[in-house]
């Protein structure tokens, strides 16, 4: 197994890999039958307007074809988009992006003043993330070292993420330029997915490079990064706990 | 195996009726005040959405609610259905290939399908079907989008979209465009046979 999948099956762990999105030029009922014959059952494509880029929505996938993905996602034949389990996860996500209606693929400076909040936040709580480049904004991961319970980790989000939001406002920036998704989201948690760290954006192209403090790291360099992140960035549960317990106001 | 590609909203169903007629009742869901709530429906069926300079606003949110309510209530076309039946047994392959937005749609649109006894062996969103039709090798597309009935044929796409749609009855449609208007479903029948 290439070590780059071996990195990415350990970070990602607990995540559900029945169901992917796979964001690729591949097309054709060629494809999907060589997808079905394996299978693999297409919910839904989609053709973006960008470009040529599809993205399907498959389900019944197998573990061996897991990996099948992701070897093609780490020789960027493909990007894969992982869901989240409906009750507990092991990570969660903050996904910072521009929300301009027009040229919204420009990394704005309410984008970047919000990620530096978020993370300085997260780093006063003793949970360090990891911050990789999305194109027009960040993916923040916080991995943890058990699976907790997404109304929890949804809490969680939403007091650090206003806080974050609340620092643009401070500055005199426009927050609502802003868009904050959260990752598992209660409401929405069986409709979205979130791409893998080592994937290209879809729309540029552009490796998804990791920020290491305000260093954007290069493609070695950012998978370095992960490897280490993953073997000494683990979040304990009681340092979950402590931070929760630090930003969420007690019930009554 | 031929392949045909089929609109849903204002082809198979009646999309735009239902967003005017149907009565929405005010709800906190909608997270909005009364005022704001109403006159967001009047600019969603009078298609004249508000101008923003942002993506996630409450009138998209709001939009979204209400089109997913449609799609929910849209009433089925019986010629329509009786059509994609014959195409099934005819053996074409089917694609319903649509704008909707499948992320938040796709339970609601294959449960109505479903319910309606609408038979399709893939479902796809293509933000523009003339490049989703020559990619995938579709030569035939039915289709009420304007754009799709006037451009189709220039590159290749033979468009049949249905005469009473109200995008299409409001709109003329040149010769050029090598696109054909139907009254009931039975009249594309002889004509993608060709």
């Amino acid at each position: 197994m290439d070590q780059r999948v071996a990195l990415l099956e350990a970070f990602y762990r607990g995540l559900p890999t029945d169901r992917a999105k796979l964001e690729t030029s591949a097309h054709g009922f060629e494809f999907l039958a060589h997808l079905q014959t394996r299978g693999i059952q297409l919910e839904y494509g989609e053709l973006t307007t960008s470009e040529v880029l599809h993205k399907y929505k498959v389900t019944h996938v197998s573990a061996a074809q897991v990996e099948q993905f992701l070897d093609w996602h780490v020789a960027k034949l493909c990007n894969v988009c992982l869901y989240f389990d409906r009750q507990a996860n092991p990570v969660l996500s903050f996904n910072l992006d521009n929300d301009n209606a027009l040229n919204n693929t420009q990394l704005i400076p309410e984008v970047e003043l919000a990620k530096s909040s978020l993370v300085a936040g997260l780093e006063a709580l003793d949970c360090k993330p990891l911050v990789i480049a999305s194109g027009r904004g960040y993916h923040i991961w916080c991995r943890l070292q058990a699976a907790i319970p997404n109304q929890r980790l949804y809490q969680f989000m939403i007091h650090t993420g206003a806080a974050a939001l609340l620092a643009v406002q401070e500055q005199g920036l426009d927050q609502h330029k802003v868009k904050l998704n959260l990752y598992p989201d209660v409401r929405i948690q069986d409709l979205v997915s979130l791409r893998l760290f080592g994937s290209e954006h879809a729309k540029n192209h552009v490796f998804s490079r990791i920020l290491d403090g305000t260093t954007l790291l290069d493609e070695r360099g950012s998978w370095a990064y992960f490897e280490r992140h993953l073997a000494l960035r683990t979040i304990a549960l009681a340092t979950f706990d402590k931070a929760y317990d630090a930003v969420v106001p007690p019930i009554g | 195996m031929r392949t045909i590609a089929v609109d849903i909203d204002d082809t198979l169903n009646n999309f735009t009726q239902t967003l005017r007629a149907t009565h929405f009742a005010y709800h906190e869901r909608y997270a909005l005040p009364p005022a704001l709530f109403d006159e967001y429906l009047e600019r969603l069926r009078n298609n004249t959405p508000v101008d923003e300079a942002l993506l996630s606003t409450r009138f998209a949110y709001f939009r979204a609610r209400i089109h997913l309510e449609c799609y929910q209530r849209a009433e089925a076309r019986a010629d329509g259905v009786a059509f994609m039946q014959w195409l099934k047994r005819e053996g074409w392959r089917i694609v319903i290939c649509t704008h909707r937005d499948l992320r938040t749609a796709y339970a609601a649109t294959k449960e109505w399908l479903e319910q309606n006894h609408i038979p399709f062996d893939y479902l796809f969103r293509a933000g523009n079907k003339i490049v989703f039709c020559r990619l995938w090798g579709i030569d035939i597309l039915i289709d009420d989008n304007m754009f799709n009935v006037v451009y189709g044929g220039r590159y290749g796409v033979r468009v049949f979209y249905p005469k009473t749609a109200p995008k299409t009855s409001d709109s003329p449609v040149t010769q050029e465009s090598g696109a054909r208007g139907f009254e009931t479903f039975d009249q594309l029948k002889p004509w993608i046979s060709v």
